[in-house]
């Protein structure tokens, strides 16, 4: 029978525990709360950080791109090494170490931190592992994840790279912590919280360890870039550069030169290529001074896809064109798209102050009957810098002067796209309150009245104090196209972010679709460097720009493609710093790519036509 | 079975104390972990947010349990035994986390949680000890099972639950008229056999150490909660941050919370937690005498004995006067399967409470 009574005896009993255990509570946190504040305040209980595994990094295909591996690596507890045994342990690490250098072993031994890496012991035996451990108290081995970036410098400037920590990063990232390597740039910085992990806890009382907390593993990253493509679309540009060196008589040598191919739905990078490069897994073992000196010399380590900024000449025409439709705003004389103006090849005209200028066309005998059409497949220079003059001379010193500007800004130019990489450039789109402020700050930059109508028609055609970066260049075209302007990004899984939406027709597109259709057909700029393609280039369609620099750079060659106007799904931009015109240089680099897109036979990049 | 309507607190007839018990313990914890070391140092919100997470589905934990009948469990009751027993037993044949074998690993099946068996056998065995006690089982049949039971959890090797569970069984079974004679020699016995285990080596090294680490007093996390409990002072730091050297205690999350919760909330934390506790102990002890089955008597009984043992046992290791256990304390200490079965435990007593509607 259930006999309440005990029950009771027991509730009891438990009572006079629970009061002993207050009890000694309240004589720990009365009567030895004092000497308990000193003995904390002496404890000294360090911590030393083990670097957790990185998450690891896979391409579109889920092949490995970056990739963590944990070593086994021999620490010596320098709390333990004292000056009696200082010259045993350093003639111990040298007999059974040859291969370091006596400075490197003294540098082991005046290390600042608790534990101090002596060696990878990957390729050593395991009875001379076991053999430091059983007789020697100060060696302890750890686990020390090691990156290595499988496809070398196929991802340099997507991936990024690892290094030691500066102050900033040091504040900013808890992988951070105990000077451990964090991401410097690409993705391994941009996600470096996500894929770092948090490191392992070694607590030392003294020079005892007391304990130690596992480090937790990082997140893996899968790209949008699948590395078939990535290397294609790398091939691609390096034959355009060559191909650029032997064509031009250029006073620099040409290297330096970017690719990007983004997914018109989705925003997601295809590709992303910047050259000239250099292998992240220098980083890993350690670079050489004058190795990194040269790198840095050559701009490698810039990824010139969101970091190079350069005019973006006619391929910016297309925010004219978009403007044009719009607000029915064309050549004076001229109100629709499909009405002509005669070019001669240049233009002369009167601004309101009463000065004459005569523009010239690239193409000095003139285009002829020019429709917008004709505008953007033969890139008239004539045509669109009577837009800017109906622009200016409409609404020139009023509110309304910038309305070219504004177009520009809502398709994303001089705003960082927001793409998940660091240290994004944004670019400049000049207007009149950027030129007061110039005449302030950079003084003899801009002339003394400020802001004229020869800038506005400088600014249409892409020239003069514009710069664009490749990655905005083609975010908008992807953003004409769709309505959408979103962050373009390399992480499969991110969500999507919309940085804003514009108004465009469906019939907008199909124009516009049809215009870029005509530059790689008869007739356009383009054609030439398409032509291998065959009857296959009538569905392909694309924008050649042909920059040009100041003092004595050669021109900055641009092409945007797309890989097909009935069922568009990738744009392509390319650019080649120095590499002249964009028809004959960029235009073929990106047939090649787009040839890869569509799954067709490539063919070398070859030299196409000089135009503009 | 009797239907209850379901109202904004839970089912028709809720005990509303045990409930807000229950609540209120969970926020505390909540409060306690938001100033873990842990917690700030890597900035990992999600040792907080788990727990929120945790305590909410123990809420849920705890209705479900409320709608089962005690009839229902009764009937239950073997055949859960018998899957206690034999999921203990197939943990002999995962691979050992941290040296010993004590979870489920349930990553292959893509769920990121490692599950404790052992957490809800305990409940399941004072099922079974209620049951037997308030019937004519064949008594020496059970015990063999029981034994069975201690055993699978002796080897893991968890050795803070197999005491707990045998103080647990012991005084269970000094609640039935049994002889106080037989419950001595019962001790006897047990106590024997696991000097018989230290002498034949069967135990692992790994709690070899512990013990004899406790011996020659040099538990190094034992003498830092002690620390940590003892610079609390009267009303603890939590509203002062006088003492910005923090207490370095390891596992102080889970198994250590209470040093935690001590040097934050101080003496006067202390006795609000135990009075708390007193409170609840004493408002199921009234629906103990109130009812009149016998089988609910003993499981109420043995629910509040298993509670109060596993509270004594942790705090007697915080505070130094036992080996290292590895018994959380229940509510406070991070980690679902400890917060599921507390939630069942509170479940179980509010449906004996609900079926004897009993006025407070």
């Amino acid at each position: 029978m259930f006999n309440q009574k005990r029950l009771e005896y027991t509730f009891i009993s438990f009572l006079i525990i629970l009061s002993l255990i207050l009890l000694d509570i309240f004589q720990l946190q009365t009567q030895e709360f004092d000497s308990t504040s000193q003995t904390i305040e002496k404890q000294n209980l360090d911590k030393f950080y083990i670097t957790a595994p990185r998450g690891e990094i896979y391409d579109l295909q889920g092949e490995k791109v970056a990739s963590t591996t944990l070593v086994p690596h021999l620490y010596i507890n320098l709390r333990k090494v004292t000056n009696e045994n200082l010259t045993d342990y350093k003639q111990i690490v040298q007999y059974n170490f040859p291969e370091l250098l006596s400075s490197e072993i003294n540098e082991i031994f005046n290390s600042k931190d608790i534990l101090s890496l002596v060696i990878d012991l990957s390729n050593v035996e395991y009875e001379v592992r076991n053999n430091l451990l059983t007789n020697y108290d100060a060696f302890e081995i750890f686990d020390l994840p090691i990156r290595k970036y499988i496809q070398n410098e196929l991802f340099a400037h997507t991936v990024g790279y690892l290094g030691k920590p500066n102050n900033e990063e040091t504040s900013e990232f808890k992988n951070a912590l105990g000077n451990n390597q964090v991401g410097k740039n690409g993705l391994e910085r941009y996600y470096e919280e996500y894929l770092s992990g948090a490191p392992g806890e070694i607590i030392f009382e003294g020079s005892e360890i007391v304990d130690y907390k596992q480090p937790i593993q990082g997140n893996d990253l899968f790209l949008t870039i699948d590395s078939l493509t990535q290397s294609v679309v790398k091939e691609s540009l390096q034959q355009g550069i060559e191909l650029a060196n032997k064509s031009f008589e250029s006073p620099n040598v040409i290297k330096r030169g970017a690719a990007v191919v983004l997914d018109i739905e989705s925003g997601n990078v295809v590709s992303m290529v910047s050259l000239p490069d250099f292998n992240p897994n220098k980083f890993v073992t350690g670079i050489s001074d004058f190795e990194y000196k040269q790198l840095d010399r050559d701009q490698s380590f810039n990824n010139f896809a969101i970091q190079g900024l350069y005019p973006p000449g006619s391929v910016f025409k297309v925010v004219a064109y978009w403007l044009a439709l719009s607000e029915n705003i064309f050549p004076e004389e001229v109100n629709n798209k499909d009405s002509n103006i005669d070019c001669e090849g240049s233009l002369s005209f009167g601004f309101d102050d009463g000065s004459q200028q005569v523009y010239n066309d690239w193409k000095l005998d003139g285009h002829g009957k020019v429709d917008l059409r004709e505008a953007m497949k033969q890139s008239c220079n004539v045509y669109f810098w009577d837009i800017a003059l109906n622009i200016w001379r409409n609404f020139g010193n009023t509110e309304a002067e910038s309305i070219l500007q504004e177009y520009s800004k809502e398709l994303g130019f001089s705003n960082k796209t927001n793409i998940d990489l660091p240290f994004e450039k944004v670019g400049i789109i000049p207007d009149r309150e950027l030129f007061e402020e110039w005449k302030i700050s950079r003084p003899g930059l801009v002339r003394e009245e400020g802001w004229l109508g020869g800038d506005l028609m400088n600014l249409i055609i892409g020239q003069g104090a514009i710069t664009t970066t490749p990655i905005q260049v083609a975010n908008a075209y992807r953003t004409l196209l769709t309505g959408e302007n979103i962050s373009p990004t390399l992480n499969k899984n991110a969500s999507k972010t919309i940085n804003n939406q514009i108004n465009v027709s469906d019939e907008f597109v199909q124009f516009l679709l049809k215009d870029l259709n005509s530059v790689t057909n008869k007739g356009g700029t383009a054609h030439v460097s398409f032509s291998v393609l065959g009857n296959k280039v009538n569905d392909i369609g694309g924008k050649t720009g042909t920059a040009q620099n100041a003092g004595d750079k050669n021109n900055t060659s641009w092409f945007v493609g797309i890989d097909s106007v009935t069922n568009p799904k990738y744009v392509i931009a390319t650019v080649v710093d120095e590499g002249g015109s964009g028809s004959a240089v960029a235009a073929p680099i990106s047939r090649r790519i787009i040839q890869h897109l569509l799954g067709y036979d490539i063919t070398p990049v070859e030299f196409g036509e000089v135009t503009e | 079975m009797i239907s209850r309507k379901i109202t904004l607190l839970g089912p028709e007839g809720t005990n509303l104390y045990i409930l807000l018990q229950f609540i209120v313990f969970s926020i505390i914890s909540w409060f306690t972990l938001f100033t873990s070391v842990e917690l700030i140092e890597f900035n990992t919100g999600n040792i907080l947010s788990r727990q929120i997470v945790f305590s909410l589905i123990g809420l849920s934990v705890f209705f479900a349990t409320t709608y089962i009948s005690i009839e229902n469990l009764y009937n239950l009751i073997n055949p859960l035994f018998a899957l206690s027993v034999s999921v203990l037993g197939g943990l002999l044949f995962t691979a050992p986390i941290l040296g010993v074998r004590r979870w489920y690993d349930l990553e292959p099946l893509g769920l990121p949680i490692f599950i404790q068996p052992s957490e809800f056998s305990k409940i399941i065995l004072v099922l079974f000890l209620a049951k037997i006690l308030s019937s004519d089982m064949n008594k020496s049949l059970a015990s063999i099972g029981i034994l069975f039971n201690l055993f699978l959890i002796f080897i893991q090797p968890d050795l803070g639950t197999t005491m707990l569970l045998l103080i647990v069984t012991l005084l269970m079974l000094f609640l039935s008229n049994i002889q106080l004679r037989s419950s001595v020699l019962g001790l006897l016995i047990i106590f024997s056999a696991f000097f018989v285990f230290l002498e034949l080596n069967l135990l692992g090294e790994y709690q070899v150490s512990r013990i004899t680490e406790f011996f020659t007093g040099e538990d190094f996390s034992q003498q830092q909660s002690r620390l940590s409990v003892s610079s609390g002072g009267l009303l603890g730091t939590y509203f002062t941050d006088s003492l910005l050297n923090d207490v370095f205690v390891p596992v102080q999350t889970t198994d250590f919370i209470f040093s935690l919760y001590s040097r934050n909330f101080g003496f006067f934390g202390a006795v609000v937690l135990a009075l708390l506790w007193v409170l609840f102990f004493f408002r199921v002890n009234r629906i103990i005498r109130k009812t009149e089955i016998n089988f609910e008597k003993y499981l109420l009984s043995g629910l509040l004995i298993l509670l109060g043992v596993q509270i004594f046992i942790n705090l007697l290791t915080i505070l130094g006067f036992i080996p290292l256990t590895g018994i959380p304390f229940p509510l406070l200490s991070l980690g679902g399967s400890s917060v599921f079965s507390t939630a069942i435990i509170f479940g179980i007593i509010n449906r004996v409470f609900i079926e004897n509607n009993i006025a407070v």
